[in-house]
């Protein structure tokens, strides 16, 4: 006779082969040492689980309930699957998941403790100390973006109104000028005398050099 | 009404000087039916009008002689420029003082005037010129007076009268070399004067690069100013000053309707210079209180030097008008103030008989302060 297959010899160690089966492989393994090992085997390991079902409920005992005992590890690894299948979503962001909420409320208290901060800062600190501090901002803001962005009503171009100067008096509006201007002798200007009235008038004096007549030019915005 | 003279000249002138474009720079002068001055001749010799870029520039060079056509001695006169077409905003005057033009005499105002407009803009009656006033040796007064005129010639004839008197008094005292000493002193304070270009802004701050701090008034106390400054202070931010505001008190027993206070501004360095002149309009009763404010920027454009770090303020109070139309102005003690000599100018009268004395010599001066 061959050697019977594993089936056969695990049928045969646990006493399931009928009765003429059973006959021709204890024949068999009573006459082959490696057949009768590996039933001796295979024996030890169903009593080895005999005893650990021992421990389990008395519902899961292997030898009263083995459907119960393999609906029961069916569940169990069908537990463990589902398990990691949680983990693994945990790891990744899900796709229309809302952001968790944690990172805003430590945004908001970093927010208004920098206001608070800030708005007992600027309280405190001296007029001079101020002025000398948004003067340095302002300049750190043109160096770095090459451009001044005003927010403070300072006058542009058009809005220099009056000038006098050695040369003359001048009154620009909107890019138009005019201008009085006093005589020069042998290309030199006369020497002058230049005023301003904060009233809104800007004026130079001369005396002639021929006539000895003083004349004195003014421009004036057009409130006067 | 315009005169014949200037009729003629805007005919003559295409043809002389080869353009008909060249008329449009002709002024159109105007002079009230009843005016005491008339236009005798009127000459336009350099004038042009000449293409730069997108814009022309008009260089208008009027010799306008006028005719006292009034029975009066002329001292002083006023001429309005306005040019409405390119800037209606604004305005220019012409003011000859120290003047003593009889009955039926004559005499010159220049008018050096530069208007820069757009091409677009028309070419003909770019140019008004108008009397704004007169002021007569008797302190009388002609005119519309849309400038105030009547006050600032007012005041400059009461100078006037002040340094001649003085003069006449040092010749009368200490013969032509006391005379000649002082002229020479004068000159000397002139040039020792430190001068500034001056912008000036209305509103806001010219810059906002510079930090801005408050600066408080010292005041230079006249003893006979009818006005007591009390307290002051300005914005000051580098080469800027700007928004004066002073408390004054008046000390006199007459009301007060009109106060210029002078404003001395001091550099790092110590170096002081007049800034300009701080008026004010406003009612004082004998003993009252009153604030003055202006809401204008100085600016002092340093050309090719370093920039002016303004440090310190001085005020006084340069002239005073009452409700009566009598004025107060300094008197030669009080300009004698080393702080005040320094950066004052003199008089339009004192520099008038200084050039005299310069050009002439001192008996031409001697002959000049007789005559009245």
């Amino acid at each position: 006779m061959k050697h019977p297959n594993e089936t056969q010899l695990a049928l045969f160690a646990g006493g399931d082969l009928g009765f003429w089966d059973r006959w021709r492989l204890r024949q068999h393994v009573s006459r082959c040492s490696a057949c009768e090992s590996e039933v001796q085997s295979l024996r030890a390991a169903a009593k080895q689980i005999r005893e650990l079902s021992g421990e389990m409920p008395g519902d899961l005992n292997i030898d009263r309930n083995w459907d119960r005992l393999a609906e029961e590890m069916t569940g169990n690894i069908r537990v463990g699957l589902a398990a990691g299948e949680a983990i693994a979503r945990f790891d990744r962001p899900a796709p229309n998941a809302k952001p968790l909420r944690l990172g805003w409320n430590a945004g908001f208290v970093v927010a208004g403790a920098t206001v608070v901060f800030a708005t007992a800062f600027w309280i405190n600190i001296p007029q001079p100390q101020k002025d000398h501090l948004i003067a340095a901002l302002g300049k750190i803001r043109v160096e770095r973006l090459g451009k001044l962005v005003t927010s403070h009503p300072a006058a542009r171009p058009e809005d220099v109104m009056l000038e006098a100067s050695s040369s003359g008096i001048e009154f620009t509006e909107n890019g138009r000028t005019l201008s009085l201007m006093h005589p020069a002798v042998d290309q030199r200007r006369v020497p002058v005398t230049v005023s301003v009235n904060m009233r809104g008038s800007a004026g130079v004096r001369y005396v002639d050099a021929d006539t000895g007549q003083v004349t004195t030019n003014k421009v004036y915005y057009a409130e006067q | 009404m315009p005169s014949n003279s200037t009729h003629i000249a805007k005919a003559l002138l295409p043809l002389l000087f080869g353009g008909a474009a060249f008329a449009g720079v002709l002024p159109k002068i105007e002079l009230p039916k009843d005016s005491p001055v008339a236009v005798l001749s009127s000459d336009y010799g350099d004038s042009s009008e000449t293409p730069r870029g997108g814009a022309m520039l008009v260089d208008l060079h009027a010799s306008i002689t006028l005719r006292n056509s009034s029975q009066r001695h002329i001292r002083g006169i006023t001429l309005l420029v306005t040019a409405q077409d390119v800037t209606p905003g604004g305005k220019g005057s012409v003011t000859v003082t120290s003047l003593d033009v009889g009955p039926n005499e004559s005499f010159p105002v220049r008018v050096d005037l530069r208007l820069l407009r757009p091409l677009q803009a028309g070419g003909g009656g770019l140019v008004q010129i108008g009397l704004d006033g007169i002021l007569f040796d008797d302190l009388s007064f002609y005119g519309p007076d849309k400038l105030s005129s009547r006050r600032i010639l007012t005041m400059t004839e009461w100078e006037a009268r002040r340094d001649r008197k003085y003069f006449k008094s040092l010749l009368a005292d200490g013969g032509q070399q006391k005379l000649k000493d002082a002229i020479m002193a004068s000159v000397a304070h002139s040039a020792d004067r430190p001068t500034l270009d001056v912008q000036m802004v209305r509103g806001g701050r010219a810059t906002n690069f510079e930090p801005e701090k408050q600066v408080q008034f010292a005041f230079l106390q006249l003893p006979d100013s009818p006005i007591e400054p009390m307290d002051g202070m300005a914005r000051i931010a580098g080469n800027e000053a700007r928004s004066p505001r002073l408390e004054v008190k008046n000390r006199s027993d007459r009301p007060i309707r009109y106060l210029e206070m002078g404003w001395i501004l001091r550099d790092g360095s110590g170096r002081e210079f007049l800034a300009g002149a701080v008026p004010a309009e406003l009612k004082l009763a004998p003993g009252q209180k009153g604030q003055i404010l202006d809401n204008t920027t100085l600016k002092f454009p340093q050309r090719g030097g370093a920039q002016l770090g303004i440090e310190g303020m001085t005020g006084y109070v340069s002239s005073v008008e009452f409700s009566d139309g009598t004025v107060w102005i300094p008197s030669r003690a009080d300009l004698g103030i080393p702080q005040l000599q320094h950066v004052m100018a003199p008089s339009d009268e004192e520099q008038r008989l200084v050039q005299l004395y310069l050009k002439k010599g001192i008996k031409a001066l001697v002959a000049e302060l007789n005559k009245f």
